[in-house]
Order: structure tokens, then C-alpha cells, then sequence
């Protein structure tokens, strides 16, 4: 039985079509295909073949629980598949509401993955088709209708009607559900990102709380603008009243300032081939001969230089060629539309990349607004649950290390460090030398699993097929590899780095993409890549004596950064060799010892840092630094007036774990 | 007769391409794969999304095909085996192309998609960049053959290919022929990583494979122009003139499609500017070289 099987019955020509489909099962990986990897899954290997689009696939994979955030995104993405589709759920056996039940699950392992495909296959094959199918529906998939006015967007309300503004019929338009969801769920974070999220969302709805005051103008003569009623002094027609926000778009500022008499707006000449040319006085342009023309400057550059570009377009039309204007003017006809920064009125769009885009981390949500293929504004979330550090108070010890090593799937085993080491020195251990030296082994074996990995996803969004198969499949051989395995293994590394150094188009892909201001708040590679040489490690007496030297460039470019993690891979490989053994690190018995602890680990995306009260060996209170947390308000700057490419290229570069963002609890 | 037996082969081929294009991607070399791919994906539901472009959604992927169909019209594999010699072959398969663009628009506006808009509207942008990368190398090959007539152009490089004749233009054409491909690295209107599949992230089932097929002929046909204009098209020692054809298009279409893999996707600012700064001054030489090499050698 398949939930989402086709409607048919098997018989004849399906029967060779459901066998054809259990050959081709093509699978959409929910968190993401780097959760699959960082649990040790090779997709490919077990026959299954990873698409980008939910409409491409016939299996959707769920790894792990996930939080419910994603389950309801996890949902949209299954009502987007083609039948016959089947939910393939690995490591859980909870209800994944509001996910239809599993078609079938097994155990978080690459064998189980194995068997599991086998049996999905069968299950094809037999069941692809069904008489007697329903209709899949959730909660979260419903479209809600509201109604609108065409001429004043503001006016939003859930019945139909007409406007209190101007008495037209309202009009229904369609809320997405999801859409509506992500909003949602952005007004419950109480995080930084909300305000930027607002903000995207007011270039539809326009704030309403903005004072709006009534002029009047010509329908067929725009430019004519008074405060008074009256005729039109070019054609006698009435004016017609129009309300006039001071803040929404660049047409209704330049009117304002007809309005405003009191501030008279200099005139200044230009010339029409080069804007650059600007002067006090008629003439001629030195560039090209042409006559400059007239233009009226603007006393508030609130919306920079740029846009007022855009606004000195629109002045010189009213100023200059108003009797050539009268039909179909452009400026009348896109004045509502937002405009780039080039100055061209564009429609944009509210596109959400994410939690499960192809490009990006699992769990990461990024809420775009584009202007034709540049990001105007984005905002980023986490739609990874908040987990509380304390479950309750007080809680046993190993419990709380355990869960803070489950808390982020890509990086278990610094956290599990992180947690060992506040408790023992909550408790006032001293760990022996040798075992601080295989933990080091083991928290740069992680390093290495974790950068390899984060090159498949860079790998994965720029399309280099031949660095996704190498790197993704070095990560899986990494992860529990030992020492005799990791020496034999290093001149594949050293051909991978060699190999990316002479790859083409590779360097103009990343120089200068996603650079950071350095006063912006950097951890780990990101700030290694700045210039910054602040590393956890060099104040760790264990790691010095291994000989650690923090790796560093300058450019602070997406370049950067790729380059300081291919080094820190090969110093990581160093320190393994000195290290000279592995080991995970286990807590260190602490009794009923009571004190604080703080402890910084070097995780492979930055410091992140722990300090816990310790009372009667339960931990009391805890607050957790973690370095994607900063990095997360960093989005936002580096995509804005970003092509497309470029933008997620700058964000990949930051390597975020929405897993362990947002988790401060100031106790 | 010769129509029916050139649509086989052009089918034949399309599996050849997808076999090769398989093999590229998983590192696998089966034959039977891309058979089970079609008839799965002739098994699925063809999705239509809410509130489509009805018109421009069901046209696409069958517009892309027939350009491509028709562009393949002039390709001559042997002296003889060729569906219509036009007299403007050279140009028409330019012609044909252009309907390439116009397929990927309507693919991206179709669905009321944002990846898939997007992914259209960059298609368009690129077109900028490799349009004039295709039609002046075609200008230098025709100067040679001093005809339009592929069958001609074929003939005219009986003494020494184009590939060694005009190499600047081989490899300008060769480019430009990838981004009309929209092939790795010039992926950038299907790009996976950025837009999810692009203009083809909204299409499922009848509708994709179609779309698909598009694609295959659409590669495999412009193997053939560049097989035709610049290697000589049929022409080789021992072997017969049909299987020099296949095999040097189907040694074209391999290196087309493994290319990619060994670099990420380009940039599309630098796809632009490096078309017009380089590409178009080096097309611009090729012309000239040419013609003072016909001038000086006829």
C-alpha cells in the first residue's frame, strides 16, 4: 500500500510502467542531503537518485525527527510531488503529522537505507496504482481568499466589499498558505531577523499607519498637482482627489515637494546622455555638446543616491516634455511599482528559498524579495526547533551532554567536547593529557568531515558535479575513519586541493562574492578569513603543543574562505598525525561536585561556548554562545543588490548550522 | 523515406545523449537507465501548478522539441542522407534555434513559478551573451564553402577541417553551442543548486519527458552543426561516411556533456561581459583571418 499512490488500476501497460518507476526512484531529501551525509547515509550508493525539485521526485526521504516548523514545510513539499509518491521515513518512529502515515520506515543506517529501497521498490511495483485514492489534504496547504482593492492596496480585509476609500468592489486574491506560515512563524522568533522580515513584507502591504493627506490631480496630466479642487490648467478637465502618502513611493514624494512651497527645490542642469554632469548654470555638456537640461534636486536623500536617480527621471518628464506625455506615460504607469537601484520600476517577487532548498543547509530558511534576479531584501531563519538547553532543572549530567551532542546533527562531537569540558571543569577535573590529546584528534577529525562537507553543499549549489561526487564521498570515508585510515587517505585530500587550485571559472565564481565589512561580527573560518586570527584553539594548551597555527587570509571574500577551510583541512590532518590517536570524548565522572563552569571549544564553524552552574552534580544552568547565531544577521547584508548566484554563494560561504543558531537562554 | 529514417536515427541518438548524459552524471554506464526514466516518468502524474499560464505551459516543452527537430532538417550525415538541403541550411539552423529561447521563456512565465520566471528571464539575459557567438563563426565557415548549402560546407573542408582552418571559431561556436544547450557550466536557466531546476522545476510526468527529449535532440543537434561546420562532417579514411558522422557527434556530444563537470557554474555577469569583450572582437578576427586566407589561397 502506497498513501499517495496514482489512481488506476494495474493492469496491462501500468504494470510495465510501475515496474519502470520502481527502477527510477528519485528521492527529495528532507532536512537536507547534508543531514543524510552527516549521518553517515550515501543516498546514491543505496540506488536512490537526489533531485532538486519535489515535482521531480517519487520518494520523499525524512531523516531524523524533525521539529514542527518543518514538518509543515515538509508537508507543502509532499503535496508538490507527482503521484505515485511514498514517504520514506528514516530513525523516527513518531507521527509526523501533519505528514500522512509513513509508507515506510527503518533504522538511521546506511544498511537499513539499503533494505528499505529494496522494499520501496516492491512496494512500487505493486502498488504504483490504486482504484481508489484520495485526495491529500492538510491544514497547512489551504489557500485563504482576501479581498482587495485595486486602486488602494492598504485596504485588506476576509469578506468581500467594497472600499471605504473610493467605493470600488473589492477583489479576492489568494494568500498562500505557506507564505502566510513563514510570516507566521516569523512573528513568534523574538530574534533580529523579525524587523528585517517586516520590513520585506511592507513593500506589499503598505503601513497603513503612515499620515496620508488628499491633493488633486488631472487624470490625463499627472504632473498637474494641486492642493485645492479645480480644473486642469492644460485640458479643463475636473481633478480628480488622490491621497498622497509621505512615505510610500518616490511619485508621491515629488509631489509632496510641489506641495510643499515653503522649501523651493534648487535647479540644477544635466545632461541627458551623462547624468554625471551636473552644474549650477545652462549649457552644454563637455562630454558629448548636448544642451543640458533642467533638474530639480531633492532636498532629502532618505533613499540615497540612487534612488533619487529614479526621482530625477520622473522630475524631468513634468518638467520638460509634459505635452509629449499625455499617452500611456510610464512614469504614471509604473509609479506604485518599487524601483531597483538602477532606477527601473520593477514588479518584485517574494520568493522563499528554503528549509529544504537544494543550495542552501537543511533547515534554513531564506525569504527573499527579488527585484528580476537581484535580492532587494532578504531575511533568514532558522526553522530548526529552539531547543531549551535545560530540559528541566536541575538535570542529570551525562543526560545533558547527551543532548547537547544531539543538538546539531553536523557537528555532534564538539558539542559533545563543549559539554564534557564545562561539566569537568564545573567539577573541577583535570583531564589527563592523553586523552585530551585523542579528543583534540577527534574534534579535528569533525573539522575535517565538517569542511568536506560543507565544499558538497558549495559543490551542490554551483553545479560542479565532479567536487560533489569527490568531496561527499571523502566526508562518509572521514567520518569514523581511524587513524591508519585517515593517513591513507590524505593523498586523496592533498589531490582534491591540488585539483581545486587549476580548476577553471572557480576563482571569478568566488573572488569578491559575499565580502564583509570588517566591522561585522565574524567567528571562526569566516573571521579567519578576515584577517582575524582569534582561533580557540591557540589558547588550548593541548592543541599548542600539537603545534596548531591558526590558518588565515585577508580577502574576506567567499574565495577566502573556502581557502582557509581546504587549510584548515590540511592542518587538521597535521594535528590528527600529532594527536596520534581518536577518540570521542566520554564525560569524565563528576560526582556530586558543585561549582560554575565555562568552557570554549573551536567547533568547525567558530568558538562556541559554554557555561553551566553545577549543583550536586546537576546542572543547574547553562548558557550556550554558538557561532552561527551572529552569522545568521549577517545574511541579510551580504545578499542585498545581489544577483541571485552570487548571493546564495555568499551565503553558503558563511557555512551556517541553522541547527545550533538561536540558542542563547540568558538563565 | 530518407525523413523517416533520419527521425530514427535523430531518436536513436536522443537515447544515445541520455545514455552518455547518465553516465556523466552517476559515473554509471547502463544502457537501459534513460528507458526506465522515460517510462517512469510516463507513469507519473503531469502536475499542473495553480493559476498557470495554461497556453505557454503546454506549448513549451513541444516548441523545444520541434526547433530542434527542425534545426536537425540540414544536417547532412552522408552526401545524401539529409532531410532538406536548403540552399539557406546555415542559416536556418540558426533560425530553428531561435525558437529555443522563446520554448525557455515560455517554460518560465508558463508555470507562476518564481524559480522557474527567473530561470526564463536568464535564458533571455544569456542570449545576449552567445547569439552573436553563433552566428558569426557560422559567417566565417560559409565564407569558405562560399555557400549556405551544408552539404556544401561539409565539402569544402575535404583538403583540411575547419577545426584547424578557423580554430577561433570552433571554439567560440563550441561555447556558444553549450550555452544554447544551457549545458554545464552555462546552466545557469535549469541551475539545480540556485533555482531548484529552474524552468523545469514546475514540470512532472508527460510534460517533463517531453521537455526532456527537447533538451536531448537540442544537444545532439547542435553536436551535429558543430560536426558539420567545423570536423569535417562525414568525411574519414576506411569507415563509411554515416559512421564517421556518428561517431565524431557522438564523440562532440560526450565532451559536451563532461565538460561541466570539472568546473562550477559560470557567473552570469562574467558569462555577459566576456562574451562581448572577448568573444565578439575574437569572432570578429576569425571573419577577417578567413576571409584574407580565401582570398590568399583561392
Amino acid at each position: 500500500m502506497i498513501t499517495g499512490a496514482r489512481h488506476g488500476k494495474l493492469s496491462g501497460l501500468r504494470r510495465l510502467l510501475a515496474t519502470a518507476m520502481a527502477r527510477d526512484l528519485k528521492v527529495f531529501v528532507i532536512p537536507g542531503p547534508d543531514i543524510a551525509r552527516a549521518h553517515g547515509l550515501d543516498i546514491n550508493a543505496a540506488g536512490l537518485q537526489m533531485v532538486a525539485s519535489p515535482r521531480h521526485a517519487s520518494v520523499l526521504l525524512v531523516i531524523g525527527a524533525i521539529p514542527p516548523a518543518l514538518r509543515e514545510a515538509a508537508t507543502v513539499i509532499y503535496a508538490q510531488m507527482a503521484r505515485p509518491r511514498a514517504l520514506f521515513v528514516l530513525g523516527t518512529n513518531a507521527l509526523l503529522s501533519p505528514l500522512p502515515d509513513a509508507d515506510m520506515t527503518a533504522e538511521l543506517s546506511q544498511r537499513d537505507l539499503i533494505e528499505g529501497v529494496q522494499q520501496l521498490r516492491q512496494l512500487f511495483s505493486a502498488h504504483a496504482f490504486r482504484p481508489d485514492i484520495s485526495d491529500f489534504d492538510a491544514p497547512v496547504l489551504q489557500i485563504r481568499l482576501e479581498y482587495t482593492c485595486p486602486m488602494h492596496p492598504e485596504v485588506i480585509q476576509d469578506e468581500p466589499g467594497s472600499c471605504p476609500k473610493c467605493g470600488m468592489t473589492l477583489v479576492p486574491r489568494e494568500t498562500q498558505a505557506n507564505m502566510e506560515h513563514a510570516h507566521m512563524e516569523q512573528q513568534q522568533t523574538d530574534s533580529g531577523t523579525d524587523v528585517q522580515m517586516a520590513s520585506t513584507h511592507e513593500h506589499q502591504h503598505m503601513a497603513d499607519d503612515t499620515p496620508a493627506s488628499v491633493v488633486y490631480t488631472c487624470p490625463m496630466h499627472p504632473e498637474v498637482v494641486q492642493d485645492e479642487p479645480g480644473s486642469c490648467p492644460k485640458c479643463g478637465m475636473f481633478l480628480e482627489p488622490r491621497e498622497v502618502k509621505s512615505e510610500s513611493t518616490h511619485e508621491h514624494q515629488h509631489q509632496h515637494q510641489h506641495m510643499a512651497d515653503d522649501t523651493p527645490a534648487p535647479v540644477v542642469y544635466t545632461c541627458p546622455m551623462h547624468p554625471e554632469v551636473v552644474q549650477n548654470e545652462p549649457g552644454s555638456c563637455p562630454k558629448c555638446g548636448m544642451t543640458l537640461v533642467p533638474r530639480e534636486t531633492q532636498d532629502t536623500h532618505e533613499h540615497g543616491d540612487t534612488d533619487s536617480h529614479a526621482n530625477h527621471t520622473g522630475m524631468d518628464h513634468s518638467a520638460m516634455n509634459h505635452d509629449e506625455m499625455d499617452f500611456m506615460s510610464m512614469v504614471d504607469v509604473t509609479k506604485d511599482l518599487p524601483r531597483s537601484t538602477d532606477g527601473l520600476p520593477m514588479e518584485w517577487i517574494d520568493a522563499p528559498f528554503g528549509p529544504f532548498f537544494p543550495g542552501l543547509p537543511g533547515g534554513l530558511l531564506l525569504s527573499l524579495t527579488l527585484d528580476g534576479d537581484t535580492v532587494a531584501s532578504s531575511g533568514a531563519l532558522s526553522l530548526t526547533e529552539s531547543m531549551n538547553l535545560l530540559a528541566h532543572s536541575p538535570m542529570d549530567s551525562t543526560d545533558f551532554m547527551e543532548q547537547l551532542a544531539n543538538m546539531d546533527p553536523l557537528t555532534p562531537v564538539a558539542y559533545r567536547l563543549l559539554a564534557c569540558r564545562a561539566l569537568e571543569n564545573a567539577a573541577g577535573i583535570n583531564v589527563p593529557a592523553d586523552t585530551a590529546r585523542a579528543r583534540a584528534g577527534a574534534l579535528e577529525r569533525e573539522r575535517i568531515t565538517s569542511h568536506l562537507g560543507w565544499l558538497t553543499l558549495f559543490a551542490q549549489q554551483t553545479g560542479f558535479d565532479w567536487l560533489m561526487r569527490r568531496a561527499g564521498s571523502l566526508q562518509l570515508k572521514f567520518q569514523h575513519a581511524s587513524l591508519e585510515q585517515i593517513v591513507a587517505l590524505k593523498p586523496a585530500i592533498q589531490t582534491l586541493i591540488k585539483r581545486l587550485q587549476r580548476t577553471l571559472l572557480l576563482k571569478s565564481r568566488t573572488v569578491g562574492i559575499g565580502r564583509l565589512m570588517p566591522e561585522a561580527t565574524m567567528r571562526g573560518p569566516v573571521a579567519r578569513a578576515a584577517g582575524l586570527h582569534d582561533d580557540a584553539r591557540s589558547a588550548d594548551q593541548t592543541f599548542t603543543t600539537l603545534g596548531f597555527t591558526p590558518a588565515g587570509r585577508k580577502e574576506s571574500d567567499a574565495f577566502a574562505r573556502l581557502h582557509v577551510r581546504l587549510d584548515e583541512i590540511t592542518h587538521s590532518l597535521m594535528l590528527i598525525e600529532a594527536a596520534g590517536a581518536m577518540e570521542s570524548p566520554t564525560l569524565l565522572p563528576v560526582g556530586t561536585a558543585s561549582g560554575t563552569g565555562d568552557a570554549t571549544v573551536e567547533t568547525p564553524r567558530g568558538p562556541a561556548r559554554l557555561q553551566l552552574t553545577l549543583t550536586h552534580g546537576q546542572v543547574s544552568a547553562a548558557q550556550l554562545e554558538t557561532p552561527s547565531t551572529p552569522h545568521l544577521d549577517l545574511v541579510d547584508p551580504l545578499m542585498e543588490q545581489q544577483e541571485l548566484g552570487d548571493a546564495l554563494v555568499a551565503v553558503g560561504s558563511l557555512d551556517l548550522s541553522p541547527w545550533s543558531s538561536q540558542q542563547t537562554f540568558p538563565q | 523515406m530518407t525523413t523517416a529514417v533520419l527521425l530514427l536515427l535523430l531518436a536513436f541518438g536522443a537515447y544515445l545523449v541520455a545514455v552518455l548524459e547518465n553516465w556523466a552524471t552517476s559515473g554509471r554506464f547502463q544502457l537501459a537507465t534513460p528507458a526506465f526514466s522515460a517510462l517512469a516518468l510516463l507513469g507519473r502524474e503531469s502536475v499542473l501548478p495553480r493559476k498557470p499560464d495554461r497556453i505557454f505551459f503546454e506549448v513549451a516543452p513541444t516548441l523545444l522539441l520541434i526547433s530542434a527537430v527542425l534545426a536537425a532538417a540540414v544536417i547532412p550525415l552522408t552526401p545524401n542522407l539529409i532531410i532538406t538541403d536548403l540552399a539557406t541550411g546555415a542559416l536556418f539552423i540558426n533560425a530553428a534555434l531561435v525558437y529555443v529561447l522563446v520554448a525557455l521563456i515560455m517554460a518560465g512565465w508558463g508555470p507562476n513559478g518564481a524559480y522557474a520566471m527567473i530561470g526564463g528571464w536568464r535564458f533571455l539575459g544569456q542570449l545576449i551573451a552567445y547569439a552573436m557567438l553563433i552566428v558569426m563563426p557560422i559567417t566565417a565557415v560559409v565564407m569558405r564553402a562560399e555557400s549556405l548549402l551544408t552539404t556544401q560546407i561539409v565539402v569544402s573542408q575535404a583538403g583540411l577541417w575547419n577545426i584547424v582552418y578557423q580554430p577561433v571559431g570552433f571554439v567560440l561556436f563550441f561555447i556558444a553551442a553549450m550555452a544554447l544547450a544551457f549545458l554545464p557550466p552555462f546552466d545557469l536557466t535549469t541551475a539545480k543548486g540556485e533555482l531548484a531546476g529552474g524552468v523545469e522545476a514546475e514540470y512532472s510526468g508527460v510534460r517533463l519527458a517531453v521537455f526532456r527529449l527537447g533538451r536531448l535532440v537540442l544537444i545532439i543537434t547542435l553536436a551535429a552543426a558543430t560536426v558539420v561546420f567545423y570536423l569535417g562532417g562525414w568525411q574519414g579514411p576506411w569507415l563509411p561516411p554515416w559512421a564517421w558522422s556518428a561517431i565524431k557527434i557522438l564523440a562532440v556530444t560526450a565532451i559536451m556533456l563532461l565538460a561541466g563537470r570539472y568546473m562550477p557554474r559560470i557567473r552570469e555577469a562574467n558569462l555577459l561581459s566576456w562574451c562581448w569583450m572577448f568573444g565578439i572582437p575574437l569572432a570578429l578576427l576569425n571573419i577577417f583571418l578567413v576571409g584574407v586566407l580565401v582570398l590568399v589561397f583561392s
